[in-house]
This record gives structure tokens, C-alpha cells and sequence, in this order.
């Protein structure tokens, strides 16, 4: 749902409604569509192609309006910021975190966006406690159920992006790898098609690792079942928008209602994608930007603020009288309302918070048990955000430690000692058994092959830190 | 304003991942052909006006539903609404055929009390040397099962507007006789309403230009 025309789905501008003279069979053909040539798609043109700074080809999209320029040297000065926070990290996030969501708030310059997001979502301490994994995965032939569906999709994610536009080139191929290594990962999971879209994303930012881990937090932390047999979490997430939707735009949340669309017509893709094929490009970063640091509220403030601003007062329902008006209206954003500087200050002024949510979401949960019973999938909690990872693995880094002074033997009381000592007990019980760097991640660990883990772990950690200087 | 119409049916488009339902429907509503098009994430929806007889304009609501088996969790919700479906696979893909039995018992299931009035769609039929199923075989399928069966292509548009023209009249036969009515809390089909309080018996000629603001 929800394709617009600025968005950087495929949809068109054009009337979804005609008489059959309007639409002939022959004649109306490829012409019509003003979203490349076909060379284009399979990357044959050899030409020069022209791309815009977020790497999308000039002409495929609708243009988005007048972009918002950092001045150069407001831009500067946020990266050196952004850089000395980045170089600090855990001091940042236990000390300063109001400060990181306020500078993501105001948007993470270009340049630094890939690694702030590793380190946001987590996603870099999970590639270091399990370095050497996704080479495993990587490596792992994969179950074909999964790899025909996931080959599938590859060359329709974002197509017109340079990166996406050739078949078989490095974007896809690294989407396939990215893809494939999730379904062996979580082969309970296995591959949703939504996950493709998000995981492009992140290959825009970072290399195929990093951003491997990144959608790991996203499908375990972030958006936990979104992406799941059965589909419960993005239902449940419908239900919760629609329960919010009442309480901060009354008038959008009575016409919908009365004309009984489901919240899981409009909100589907909006939350699945993270918006990543409905917004305008500039948009969707910024959108990421905040989502990576302050979690799922996110993603519903800006479904309240789309459906406030196209179903929120009398003016804008009058051409709203059938369903289908008010669906076409959902699907055809005015791409005013989502306007980079417009979206975020509607976000950021929305009081929308983690406690509404959850509130919410025990409400719904009941609802949803006294009609259809137990979930079917059980997921894992929620979390709110780049905070509420962090202190769920506090020091995970120290996990990395050489000396595995973890192992004690059980009964042993250690001296109270600060937040390193907390550390140690809460993971006692975990991590004995394991004698290894990964608390979490027990159940992959079958998969990984008994001696082939020092080399990669050496050979990781450096590519790792590679990467990151080529993404400054 | 909208186009003055006599019925409103709703049509559900089914069918296996990449089979073309997307294309399909937007080489019927809008007349064009997309080479790529994303993997629809949900249920998505469409409409178009088609003109049976003279005079006579139908409007049909159509359905767009996500092809992974994942969301059918979502999109069976919408089977029960639906009068009528176009049930695709891709001539070019043998699974997608095998599939075609599984899908018309999961509707089943989920349309109950109603019925849906199926096409057999072999999608893709501009392919025909990488063919994997023969259109004898379609027929006998679609034949076992009472519905009609036709090769389209969206690439080519062949047979589109056929496609949906004639599910369209067969529907509208089905109404005309009775064996299908209108029904309060079934949206399968409804009859001439126009917005704004004009109505079909009115001699009103509308534009059906739309507003895209």
C-alpha cells in the first residue's frame, strides 16, 4: 500500500481509474513509464547515467522538491561532533544519550549515517561478539525453499538506485548474501519479502556484514516478529496505531472507522519497509536516523502524522466520501506532509512515547487473546531504541575480552564492584557454558564450525575496522 | 467526482510470488507496463470502470494481495469480501500451477459462507518458449474446477482486458439472474451509488476525471 509518487517505489503518477478508451490494450505501452529504459534495468546502458547524491538515477523518480542543504560548515562541525562521539561511544550512550537523540534528531551527516547506525542498533557489537559468523553463513549453500524466493525479489528492490540497478551486480548479489545468511540465522524465520527493502537500505550504508547485523537488530529488537510466520507483530502494531490514531487525531481515526479500513491496509507496508518505500529519500534517512536511536515510536508517530495530515479535519475529508477515495488519498501522499523539515518537526513535536506503546500494547494483546487466542510465534521483547539495547548488553564489549574471568565456579560470590561486576553476574549463568564471547547467541553457535573461528575472528575484526575508515 | 456506475463488484487478484498479479492489474487500471515492480507488502487495491453494454459501467474494486505465503495471515482477511478472483500463475513456472489447488482451498476456507467466482489466469503467456505448462493441462485444471481459463500477458497486454471483461460479465450474468445478490455486510457487490447524491437512474453525464491533488 501507500506507493507515492515521490516515493521510491515504482508507483506513477497517473489516475488509478479510467474507462477502458483511456487505458487501451496495445497502444498505451512502455512509453508511459518514465522510470527508465530498459537498459537502464539490466545495467547495459554503458552510458553515462546520471544519479542524485542519494545514488538514485536522475529522472526515475518524481522530483522531490527543494533539498535541505546543511550549510558546509554546520555539516563539518556535526561530524567532528558526531566523530568524537562515535570515537566514545559507551561513554556517550551511558552519560549522554539525550544528546546522541538530539543530534539524530537533527540528522546524522551522510558521511558518518552507515557507521552511526552499526553502532545506534548495536548491530557492530553484535558483528564483534560473533565475528567470523557471517562468513559462515555466507558460506552455507542455504536452504533452496528460501534462496528461489529471495532470488526472486533481488533486481526489485529499488532498481532505480545505482547500486540495485544492474542484474547480478554487486548490490544485488550483496542483498542475496545479506538475505540468504538471515534465513540461516533464524531458519524458524526464514525470509519475509518486507525484510528485502530494509536490508537494501542498509547496503546503501555499509557493507554486507555490518548491515547483515544491522537487520538482525532490527528483526530481533527493533520490529521482534514483524517479519515472522503468521504475521502477529505487524498486526498487533496495526491494531496499536489505529488505538493511538484516536487519541491524537480523533477526526482521521472516526473517518476510518466509519468507512471500515483496516489499519492493516495503509500501515503494513508504512511499518514493514520503516517507510523505506513511501517517503521521499531525504525523508526516509531522517526518519532511520531518529528510528535507529529512539526505536518503534518512530515509526508510529510518523503514521500519525501522515494519517493526521490527510484525514484530519472536515476540509480534507470532503473528497474522502467513498473507501476508495480515502485509500487513494493514503496511497497518493501530498508529498507537502512529507517533506523532509515538515516530517521531522511533526515527529519530533508529537507526544507519542515508548509508555503509550506499551500501554497499548497490553491492551491489544489482551483483545487479541479473548478473540483469537494465544500468539502463535513468540517473539522477543521489544526494545525501545539504541539505549535500551545498549543496557541490555551492558559491556558487551568487554565479552571480548581476552581473559575469560567470566568462568567461575557456580556459588562463587564476587565483591560488589560497580557495573562491570553487575555485568558479570547477570551473565554468569549464560555464558559459563558457552566459554565464548557470544551470550546470545547460543543457538546459532551450532552452526559455526569448531576451529574455523580464530582465523576469521582475526581476519574479521580488521576487515571490520577497513570498512569503517572507507565509509568515513 | 467519480464516474456513475450500476454495480460495484470487488475482485481479488491471487496467485504465487512473481506470477505478475501486480503487473497485471496495473497493465489493466492504468495501461501500462512496469519491467520491474516491487513485491507487493500486504494488500494493495485498484479500480477501474468497464463498460459492459452500452451505457452500462461496472466499477470494479480490485485486490492486490502480497503472493508469499507469509501474508496470507493479512490477505485472507479481504477473500470474503470478494465476488469475484482472478487466480494466476505464471505459464513459465511450473510451481506456480501445482499451486493453483492449494490456493483455491485456502480460499475456501475463508470465503465461507460466500463463493467466489474464479478465473484461471496463465500469466506471462508473451514467454511462450520457456512454457512449463501446456494449455491443455491448464484447461483440464480450471475445467475440474468449473472456472474458465486464459492466457494473458501484461508485457504484450494480451488478453487483459478479456480477462477481467469477462469475469466482469459473468458476475454481472450471475447477478442479473439472481444466484448472486446484494447482501447487507458483504461488500461483494453493490449497487449504483454515486458520492454526492447523484444517482445512476439519473440522466447525469459525468466526467470521470479525477482529482489527483
Amino acid at each position: 500500500m501507500a506507493k507515492s509518487c515521490g516515493a521510491n517505489g515504482l508507483g506513477a503518477p497517473g489516475s488509478r481509474e479510467s474507462l477502458p478508451g483511456a487505458a487501451g490494450e496495445a497502444g498505451a505501452g512502455d512509453e508511459l513509464s518514465s522510470l527508465g529504459s530498459d537498459c537502464e534495468i539490466n545495467g547495459g546502458g554503458g552510458g553515462e547515467r546520471r544519479v542524485d547524491k542519494f545514488g538514485f538515477i536522475v529522472g526515475s523518480q518524481s522530483a522531490e522538491g527543494p533539498l535541505e542543504e546543511v550549510p558546509l560548515e554546520v555539516l563539518r562541525q556535526r561530524e567532528s561532533k558526531w566523530l568524537d562521539m562515535l570515537n566514545n561511544w559507551d561513554k556517550w550512550m551511558a552519560k549522554k544519550h539525550k544528546k546522541i537523540r538530539l543530534r539524530c534528531q537533527k540528522g546524522i551527516p551522510p558521511s558518518l549515517r552507515g557507521r552511526a547506525w552499526q553502532y545506534l542498533s548495536g548491530g557492530k557489537v553484535k558483528l564483534e561478539q560473533n565475528a567470523g559468523r557471517f562468513d559462515e553463513l555466507d558460506l552455507s549453500p542455504g536452504d533452496p525453499k528460501w534462496l528461489d524466493v529471495i532470488e526472486r525479489d533481488l533486481h526489485r528492490q529499488f532498481p532505480f538506485h545505482e547500486m540495485f540497478v544492474s542484474r547480478g551486480g554487486h548490490g544485488q548479489q550483496d542483498l542475496f548474501r545479506v538475505l540468504k545468511a538471515y534465513t540461516l540465522h533464524r531458519p524458524e524465520e526464514g525470509y519475509c519479502q518486507a525484510q528485502a527493502p530494509v536490508a537494501a537500505v542498509l547496503l546503501m550504508h555499509m557493507p554486507a556484514e555490518q548491515a547483515f547485523w544491522c537487520l538482525v537488530q532490527i528483526c530481533e529488537k527493533y520490529l521482534p516478529g514483524y517479519y515472522s510466520e503468521k504475521l502477529e507483530a505487524i498486526q498487533l502494531d496495526g491494531e496499536i496505531l489505529f488505538s493511538l490514531l484516536h487519541r491524537f487525531a480523533p477526526v482521521a481515526y472516526k473517518h476510518l472507522s466509519k468507512q471500515k479500513i483496516d489499519p492493516i491496509l495503509y500501515m503494513t507496508e508504512w511499518f514493514m519497509c520503516a517507510f523505506s518505500r513511501t517517503l521521499p529519500w531525504s525523508s526516509v534517512l531522517r526518519v532511520w536516523d531518529m528510528f535507529f536511536c529512539e526505536g518503534v515510536k518512530i515509526l508510529f508517530r510518523v503514521g500519525l502524522v501522515l494519517l493526521k495530515h490527510t484525514l484530519g479535519s472536515s476540509e480534507k475529508l470532503k473528497s474522502c466520501q467513498g473507501q476508495y477515495e480515502t485509500m487513494e488519498r493514503l496511497r497518493a501522499l501530498n508529498p507537502k506532509i512529507m517533506q523532509e523539515a515538515f516530517l521531522v518537526q511533526e515527529i519530533m513535536e508529537l507526544p507519542v512515547t515508548e509508555r503509550h506503546i506499551e500501554r497499548e500494547h497490553l491492551i491489544q494483546l489482551k483483545k487479541w487473546k479473548e478473540s483469537r487466542g494465544e500468539l502463535q510465534c513468540r517473539s522477543p521483547t521489544r526494545l525501545h531504541g539504541a539505549k535500551a539495547i545498549s543496557d541490555s548488553e551492558p559491556h558487551s564489549r568487554k565479552a571480548l575480552d581476552p581473559s575469560p574471568s567470566i568462568i567461575l565456579p557456580p556459588g562463587q560470590v564476587l565483591p560488589p564492584k560497580g557495573r562491570k561486576n553487575k555485568e558479570k553476574k547477570r551473565d554468569q549463568g549464560k555464558v559459563r557454558l558457552a566459554n565464548g564471547p557470544i551470550p546470545e547467541e547460543n543457538g546459532a553457535q551450532a552452526l559455526v564450525e569448531p576451529g574455523a573461528c580464530p582465523h576469521h575472528q582475526s581476519k574479521d575484526s580488521l576487515s571490520s575496522r577497513e570498512s569503517e575508515d572507507t565509509y568515513l | 467526482m467519480e464516474a456513475i456506475w450500476l454495480y460495484q463488484f470487488r475482485l481479488i487478484v491471487i496467485g504465487d510470488s512473481t506470477v505478475g498479479k501486480s503487473c497485471l492489474i496495473r497493465r489493466f487500471t492504468e495501461g501500462r507496463f512496469a519491467q520491474v515492480s516491487d513485491p507487493t507488502v500486504g494488500v494493495d487495491f485498484f479500480s477501474r470502470l468497464v463498460e459492459i453494454e452500452p451505457g452500462k459501467r461496472i466499477k470494479l474494486q480490485i485486490w492486490d494481495t502480497a503472493g508469499q505465503e507469509r501474508f496470507r495471515s493479512i490477505t485472507r482477511a479481504y477473500y470474503r469480501n470478494s465476488v469475484g478472483g482472478l487466480l494466476l500463475f505464471d505459464i513459465t513456472n511450473r510451481r506456480s500451477f501445482q499451486n493453483v489447488h492449494e490456493w483455491l482451498e485456502e480460499t475456501k476456507v475463508h470465503v465461507q459462507p460466500y463463493q467466489i467466482v474464479f478465473v484461471l489466469v496463465g500469466h506471462k503467456c508473451d514467454l511462450d518458449t520457456q512454457r512449463q505448462v501446456t494449455r491443455h493441462e491448464a484447461e483440464k485444471l480450471a475445467a475440474a474446477y468449473g472456472m474458465k481459463y486464459i492466457e494473458t500477458s501484461a508485457r504484450d497486454a494480451i488478453n487483459v482486458e478479456k480477462a477481467f471483461t469477462d469475469l466482469t460479465r459473468d458476475i454481472y450474468e450471475l447477478v442479473k439472474r439472481g444466484d448472486i445478490s446484494i447482501q447487507e455486510g458483504w461488500e461483494g457487490v453493490k449497487s449504483g451509488f454515486v458520492p454526492n447524491v447523484v444517482h445512476s437512474s439519473e440522466e447525469v453525464v459525468k466526467s470521470d476525471r479525477r482529482c489527483l491533488c
